[in-house]
């Protein structure tokens, strides 16, 4: 088809004009309102524009809230109770200790140790003698827990003690089997020599 | 607003926009996804690529347009926690006393049959705090209490699923098609909810065999009648005895009494001919098979469930029904 | 024929014998692109070139063009067909007919530029603002679409959200732009009187440009909590829009009565109120607490085809009775068919539209209610199905009585030979190709 041009179209009315009417002030109030209630919306809904965050769900800190806790959690809370009831009287609340009868938990290198065989140990038997903790001696004696607590409770105040970042301690928890292995590998003694539970290795 | 070349610029940037919050945006956020880790199980990787024939079998779905009718997405409308008791511990009567202070309508023979009836749901539906604070008040002399969450919404109450979905489920999926009809139920979870190989060709086959009053066309060119030779094959399908079957929504109808398979007339095969499924079915009910959704992410928290999933009974201790009100002495 | 054909698109109530996950995309691909399309691709032509006071430029390349447009979209409806769809909503067309599809319409795009460029009337009128946006919106988010989705794919979900992303933009900014310049531009002419204010459209063109690209985002996705917020927020705002084009219209018509024929302007005025039904029903449902209700019901199909058909078919339709016998120099051989047409299709397009929706409602409310089963809760949209299917046979005569019209038509201009109006040459093309 061959194209023809042409000098103007058939006649038709003229095209349309537009008025000029302003446009509502009230329709541009109401797209205010609209912006602000968008705002609003936005910042309830959308979840901080996160990817991570759908609905119904509505910030980070709550899906992080979430998350299920590690077993260590719950033993912390119990190792609180059982820390406040039996070890407070001489390790303080705070975990201080008093200087020269007793000493510190908070920050010593005995309970951030990597491995706990230590400190189970130590709570299981009690120890006396002479023991040097964050460069300070002490000379007393602690009295074994074997018979007045259990496992659970053992793992769960030392994990207490060893998780408490209020006293600048931040070491794996550790768990009634651990606690469990070494009461049955170690039987009943008398209280350790510091010197001699120096000697046990990290791993036993 | 006369000049072409103003309005054309102008017209882009302010379309543009559109671009860059609703395609360059979520490509930065979303778009590079990578496995994420399984928040239960860590060594678990999340979404796991499928097998070869489900990869067919994904392909299989897109090109019959089963996106038309089934949605394969799960909505959640919230959470909320209930606390259960997975260890007695050492010390019973310390837990029996926490139980009562958690549960204080019970009496103390209650409790003490409670403590050992483990593992059991003790509170059920409640919000956070309230979930936590009975947990610690629950672990007394080693007794294990977590607070599990519940994701609420329609759809998981109906079975679908056990939480939302999130992007990173449809990882692998090459078209993902999420669907935006629900004329047959969502199939986000089928895999786990209906994993019967032979069920889903029965469908396939005839729905309205296993699936009383299903308006999904059957999909027989999807099977090939073939002449029963000396031994049937080994992938033929059933076409009478018993089956599971489902309502329209995919939950399960005939728990304990067996119902047969009941194949509508146009269905049948002639005699001495057997159904078969194609390549392309097996490739379907493959893919199918493969479509599950339960597991925890980051964004979609979820809690190991307590009890394994099944008839649905946990060991809950029934608190007594209030004893009936003396009936009135009728007017004289 | 074929294209109209695809106007009865659900073949369900129960006896699906072919399978309707083909034949539904099949359906949607050619309805949108072999008959919104183009036909919105005619009006362009015609209103650039009547608006500019000039010729069309290079009708020559503009029919090239249609002729290559309709050729992919037939072999994506053969591909749908076959098994080969993207199975994308809206984006349904094979990786093979899209580029066909997009040098089509780069064609028409072409004659449509230049003969906007060479305009002699210099005061732009509001309709050629919209058309001129649309004109250039569409290969870009088409391109973009098709690349994102079927070329290089994107990896997970995303292709899905581009999906979603271009339906809103084709919705919107394509059907709602062209739709609209039909409206502002059929409405004074037919009353002969002027459009009620400028202002008033030019505070939807921009409202719709800002905000009418971010709504394709569903509130049930599964995308990050922000992503459904923002679709939330622009349909909301596209409301604004809605409502000045509506105050726009109304008064404009108000106490005046069409000289000539009523029939364009009833499909006018249905066209219009459509779109404000439509623009609501669609802001609505971007609400979460209503979407929760809506979403996967039959609810979304009668908003898309209250929408796609409703109001922007509806406005070709009327665009078209008010072409063509421009066009043709003659008017259109029976003005039974025309009343015939223009009355099936919007009692056929209320019925199906009403039908669905309140089908959907109740669908929604059933299936939020875990107690309720699940065929249950399906039964009052099955229900809705089969009066729905009643309206689309109503639409689908409309649609048989108009092209008959037009075959008579086209009949009579072959035979007074070919006329030298070369906007014809685009118009008829949509309709010819499709036979």
């Amino acid at each position: 088809m061959k194209p023809e041009r042409i000098a103007s179209l058939p006649a038709s009315p003229a095209e349309p004009t537009a008025g000029a009417v302003p446009a509502p002030v009230w329709l541009f109030v109401a797209m205010g309102l609209l912006a602000f209630w968008s705002l609003h919306f936005l910042e309830a809904d959308a979840g901080g524009f996160s990817h991570k965050v759908y609905r119904p769900y509505t910030s980070l800190a709550s899906i992080e809230a979430l998350q299920p806790k590690s077993e260590g959690d719950v033993m912390f809370a119990s190792g609180q109770r059982v820390f406040t009831i039996y070890c407070t009287v001489c390790h303080q609340p705070t975990g201080q200790g008093l200087p020269n009868q007793f000493p510190p938990l908070a920050a010593s290198e005995w309970v951030a140790a990597p491995s706990p065989n230590r400190i189970i140990r130590l709570v299981l038997d009690g120890i006396q003698g002479p023991i040097t903790v964050k460069g300070v001696g002490f000379n007393g004696a602690m009295p074994p827990w074997r018979e007045l607590l259990k496992d659970e409770e053992i793992a769960a105040v030392l994990t207490y003690v060893r998780g408490n970042q209020n006293w600048g301690n931040s070491a794996p928890p550790v768990t009634p089997e651990q606690v469990k292995a070494i009461r049955d590998k170690v039987a009943a003694r008398s209280a350790w020599l510091p010197d001699e539970l120096l000697k046990v290795a990290e791993t036993e | 607003m006369n000049r072409g070349p103003y309005l054309f610029l102008g017209v882009f940037c302010a379309m543009a926009l559109s671009w860059v919050g609703l395609i360059l945006q979520p490509q930065l956020q979303i778009g590079w996804g990578r496995q994420e880790t399984n928040v239960l199980n860590t060594l678990e990787l999340y979404p796991q690529a499928r097998p070869g024939l489900a990869q067919q079998g994904l392909q299989v779905y897109r090109s019959l347009g089963c996106a038309t009718c089934h949605s394969r997405q799960i909505r959640q409308t919230g959470a909320s926690f209930d606390v259960g008791l997975t260890g007695a511990g050492t010390n019973v009567p310390e837990l029996v006393q926490a139980i009562l202070k958690v549960k204080p309508d019970l009496t103390p023979a209650q409790a003490t049959q409670q403590a050992e009836r483990l593992p059991a749901i003790l509170v059920a539906s409640v919000d956070k705090a309230t979930a936590d604070a009975a947990v610690t008040n629950l672990s007394v002399g080693g007794a294990k209490a977590v607070a599990n969450l519940v994701a609420l919404g329609p759809d998981i109450a109906r079975g679908w699923g056990s939480g939302r979905s999130v992007a990173a489920d449809y990882l692998f999926e090459q078209p993902a098609l999420l669907g935006s009809q629900r004329v047959g139920p969502d199939l986000a979870n089928v895999g786990l909810r209906m994993p019967g190989r032979a069920w889903h060709f029965l469908h396939l086959y005839d729905p309205r065999a296993v699936v009383p009053g299903s308006v999904m066309p059957p999909y027989r060119f999807l099977f090939e009648a073939r002449k029963v030779g000396a031994k049937p094959s080994p992938e033929v399908l059933r076409l009478s005895g018993p089956t599971p079957k489902f309502d329209a929504g995919g939950t399960r109808t005939n728990w304990t009494t067996p119902e047969s398979i009941q194949l509508t007339a146009a269905a049948a095969p002639p005699s001495g001919f057997e159904i078969v499924p194609t390549d392309d079915a097996q490739a379907l009910v493959a893919y199918l098979l493969s479509l599950r959704t339960d597991v925890p992410l980051f964004e979609r928290p979820l809690s190991a469930a307590l009890a394994p999933p099944g008839a649905g009974t946990t060991n809950v201790v029934v608190t007594p029904a209030p004893a009936p009100a003396p009936t009135p002495a009728p007017a004289p | 024929m074929a294209s109209l054909k695809f106007h009865a698109p659900q073949l369900l109530a129960g006896s699906a014998w072919l399978t309707y996950g083909r034949l539904q995309p099949a359906a949607t691909h050619a309805l949108l692109y072999g008959f919104a399309v183009p036909a919105g691709l005619g009006v362009v032509l015609w209103l650039t070139a009547r608006l500019g006071r000039v010729p069309l430029q290079l009708p020559g390349v503009a029919f090239v063009g249609g002729v290559v447009w309709n050729l992919g979209v037939k072999l994506g409806l053969l591909g749908i067909l076959v098994g080969d769809s993207t199975g994308y909503e809206w984006l349904e067309m094979p990786r093979y007919a899209a580029p066909i599809v997009f040098a089509g319409y780069s064609l028409v795009a072409v004659s449509a530029l230049l003969t906007f460029k060479d305009r002699r009337e210099s005061q732009l009128y509001v309709s050629q603002w919209f058309v001129l946006a649309a004109v250039f919106w569409f290969p870009w988010i088409f391109s973009t679409a098709e690349l994102l989705v079927s070329f290089a794919p994107l990896r997970g979900v995303m292709p899905t959200v581009v999906a979603w992303w271009y339906a809103g933009n084709l919705a919107n900014l394509w059907f709602g732009f062209i739709g609209l310049a039909i409206l502002f531009y059929l409405l004074p002419t037919l009353l002969n009187r002027p459009l009620y204010s400028q202002y008033h459209a030019m505070l939807a063109f921009w409202v719709l440009v800002l905000f009418g690209g971010g709504c394709g985002i569903p509130q049930s996705a599964p995308l990050p909590a922000w992503m459904p917020g923002v679709s939330t927020v622009c349909s909301l705002f596209t409301l604004v829009a809605v409502v000045a084009v509506a105050i726009n219209l109304y008064r404009t018509s108000a106490s005046g009565r069409p000289d000539g024929s009523p029939f364009p302007f009833a499909l006018v005025v249905f066209s219009a109120t459509a779109y404000v039904v439509a623009g609501f029903l669609n802001s609505a449902a971007a609400l979460p607490s209503v979407a929760a209700i809506t979403d996967f019901t039959f609810f979304t199909p009668a908003r898309t085809q209250l929408w796609v058909y409703g109001f922007f078919g509806v406005a070709v339709f009327a665009a078209m009775y008010h072409i063509l016998p421009r066009v043709l120099g003659f008017a259109l051989p029976s003005s039974r068919l025309v009343k015939l047409h223009a009355g099936c299709a919007m009692t056929g397009l209320a019925l199906s539209v009403a039908a669905l929706a309140s089908g959907g409602l109740a669908q929604g409310r059933g299936l939020n209610d875990p107690e309720v089963a699940f065929l249950e809760a399906l039964r009052p949209g099955l229900m809705a199905l089969r009066l729905s299917t009643l309206g689309d046979l109503l639409i689908f005569a409309g649609q048989l009585a108009l092209c008959l019209n037009l075959a008579a038509a086209l009949v009579g201009w072959c035979r007074r030979g070919f006329l030298p109006v070369l906007a014809a040459a685009a118009k008829p093309d949509a309709v010819e190709a499709g036979r």
